[in-house]
């Protein structure tokens, strides 16, 4: 799964890198990786591979910072919404 | 917060209806009593009166009731305040307030029990660094802006106490802002934007609803507090307005209560345009045009259904008191329909900036001009139509907006020209469908280097702000294209860029 947080993050935002450069806990808010806008980008991509409402995805930076953060945050929204 | 005579307003209002709300924000709402309260507060129960009078204080934007409250107590202690973005490195921060002789940097927040709470930290005096800044009298000016500039250190804005009390007057007539009336404040509260939105709808002893600056760019959230705060006044940036009628998820809007739309600090597309009306019935839609240094200087009201596809929507004409010139390529003033670079005269403008060596070729008089008027050089090229509207073509330097922040090329490209593993830098602005213009960096490292486009983000991260960041950063042995005049070729730079990730 952190697989795929990372290769979407790389995809979108970083095409020119070699995904061992990006280090799970690079802070990807801070170094303008991910702007306010692309945030949104995010938030969607979680909400469709992880099967979570829209709704129930709070847009907080902290959750986003970085794709440890990120993982964290999708493990923990689908045991709160039941989805394990 | 800008002047003597706000305050005289504001205490007005909170003698006549001290229970009005004065701002909304999520759930809280703070009265117009509260508000007073917690200014009190922080002028007799905080170490605020202990700090050395005759030196500014430094206050970071963060848009919560408990900073406004301390702005306020502050201007009562008539103390200068500079007023920074909150999102400044550290770094940064203090060198702005060692250039303004800031004695402390000060934290308004909120303890566990709801009530408002004081943080100071002391800036030691550097003299040197304040060597070639002079302050304005308190007097003059107490509030000090910054400029929303792409290198490391912002300029530093005072904003006359006079200009400030005329910029008010000017926008609570112009949009109606009286008690009763709501306005949204989306812009940050350091942009000059605030003065209208917050300060003046305060002076007016209206209700200011503040959009949470962390959750500005989430749609769901500000169509729910539109919702719940059905405003009269809207001023934003085009992305605003994009953000409210796309996104979210329960698609389209209607924002009946809103009289008056203001977009400024970036084009208005034409297909979000020709939206606004259903969105905003009953709303007056207004393009207005602007700088930190001289406030608004044009307005523009638009009337969607009269322009046509791919139109420039103008800026509009001068605001009441504003005088506005076009000069050609070499200086002279140029009269009837041309194009060239804007200066204008406001009402509302700055006296300079605090570091003066930087006026001299901004802050101008015309040659021959017996009033002796200060005219701002915006940099910015228009083209002036026969019937007298003004409509922008671009800018005069490599300046361009992105997301309402002004960046500077070149000042990107000497940053990362600073990099020791770089050779060269070339920094192209594209077009993005929502943001408007994304920033690309081509960048040629020295030889046997085995530097990355990361490790060059994080470089460029801690040396500028955010909107300056290039979204894409390419870093290759490769020398740049150039022209034959040796300059790196940025239209191909530009051409190659868009060909492989297209907009």
């Amino acid at each position: 799964m952190s697989g795929d947080i990372k290769d979407f993050i790389i995809t979108q935002f970083l095409p020119d890198i070699d995904p061992a450069e990006l280090s799970d806990d690079y802070d990807l808010v801070e170094n303008g990786v991910v702007d306010s806008l692309g945030l949104l980008r995010v938030v969607a991509w979680v909400s469709e591979t992880h099967g979570l409402s829209l709704d129930d995805i709070p847009i907080a930076p902290d959750n986003f910072r970085s794709v440890e953060a990120i993982r964290r945050f999708v493990a923990e929204a689908r045991v709160s919404a039941g989805l394990h | 917060m800008p002047s003597q005579s706000f305050l005289g307003s504001f205490a007005e209002s909170a003698e006549e209806h001290p229970d009005r709300c004065a701002l909304a924000l999520d759930d809280r709402q703070v009265t117009y009593r509260e508000l007073q309260d917690a200014a009190s507060w922080f002028r007799t129960g905080t170490a605020l009166p202990g700090l050395p009078a005759g030196r500014p204080v430094c206050v970071p934007a963060v848009k919560t009731p408990e900073t406004l409250a301390l702005l306020l107590a502050a201007l009562a202690d008539r103390r200068q305040i500079l007023l920074p973005s909150p999102e400044l490195g550290e770094e940064v921060l203090l060198r702005l307030c060692r250039q303004a002789s800031c004695s402390a940097v000060l934290l308004a927040g909120r303890d566990a029990d709801g009530r408002p709470s004081l943080t100071v930290r002391a800036v030691e005096a550097v003299p040197e660094e304040a060597e070639g800044f002079r302050l304005p009298g308190p007097d003059e000016a107490q509030l000090m802006l910054t400029t929303s500039g792409s290198t490391g250190t912002p300029k530093i804005v005072p904003i006359l106490a006079e200009a400030a009390d005329r910029f008010m007057e000017w926008g609570a007539g112009q949009f109606g802002l009286r008690p009763g009336k709501r306005v949204l404040s989306y812009a940050p509260l350091n942009f000059d934007l605030s003065l209208l939105d917050v300060w003046a709808a305060l002076r007016a002893g209206a209700e200011v609803v503040l959009v949470d600056q962390e959750r500005a760019t989430d749609a769901a959230y500000l169509a729910g507090l539109l919702e719940r705060y059905p405003v009269h006044l809207v001023q934003a940036v085009p992305l605003f307005y994009r953000l409210l009628l796309d996104g979210g998820p329960s698609g389209a809007r209607r924002f009946p209560d809103v009289g008056h739309v203001v977009f400024t600090g970036d084009a208005m597309p034409y297909d979000l345009l020709r939206r606004l009306p259903d969105a905003f019935p009953g709303a007056c839609l207004h393009n207005v045009f602007g700088c930190t240094e001289t406030n608004d200087s044009f307005r523009h009201e638009v009337d969607p259904a009269a322009v046509a596809p791919g139109e420039v929507l103008p800026v509009g004409r001068p605001l009441p008191g504003v005088e506005a010139v076009v000069t050609g390529s070499d200086g002279a003033v140029l009269e009837g329909p041309c194009t060239g670079e804007l200066l204008v005269s406001t009402p509302f403008q700055t006296s300079g900036y605090l570091e003066t060596r930087r006026n001299a070729d901004v802050f101008v008089r015309l040659p021959g001009d017996a009033s002796g008027r200060v005219y701002y050089r915006t940099g910015d090229i228009v083209t002036r139509r026969a019937d007298g509207l003004y409509l922008l073509e671009g800018r005069s330097d490599f300046h361009v907006k992105v997301r309402g922040v002004r960046v500077n090329l070149q000042e990107i490209e000497q940053v990362l020209r600073d990099h020791p593993e770089v050779g060269d830098a070339a920094v192209v602005a594209l077009p993005d469908e929502v943001a408007g213009v994304r920033l690309h960096a081509q960048v040629q490292r020295l030889p046997g280097s085995g530097l990355r486009s990361l490790a060059l983000r994080t470089h460029c991260s801690r040396h500028l702000p955010r909107p300056a960041v290039p979204a894409s950063l390419v870093v290759a042995d490769d020398p740049l294209p150039r022209m034959p005049t040796g300059k790196p070729d940025r239209n191909l730079i530009r051409k190659n860029r868009m060909e492989k990730e297209p907009a």
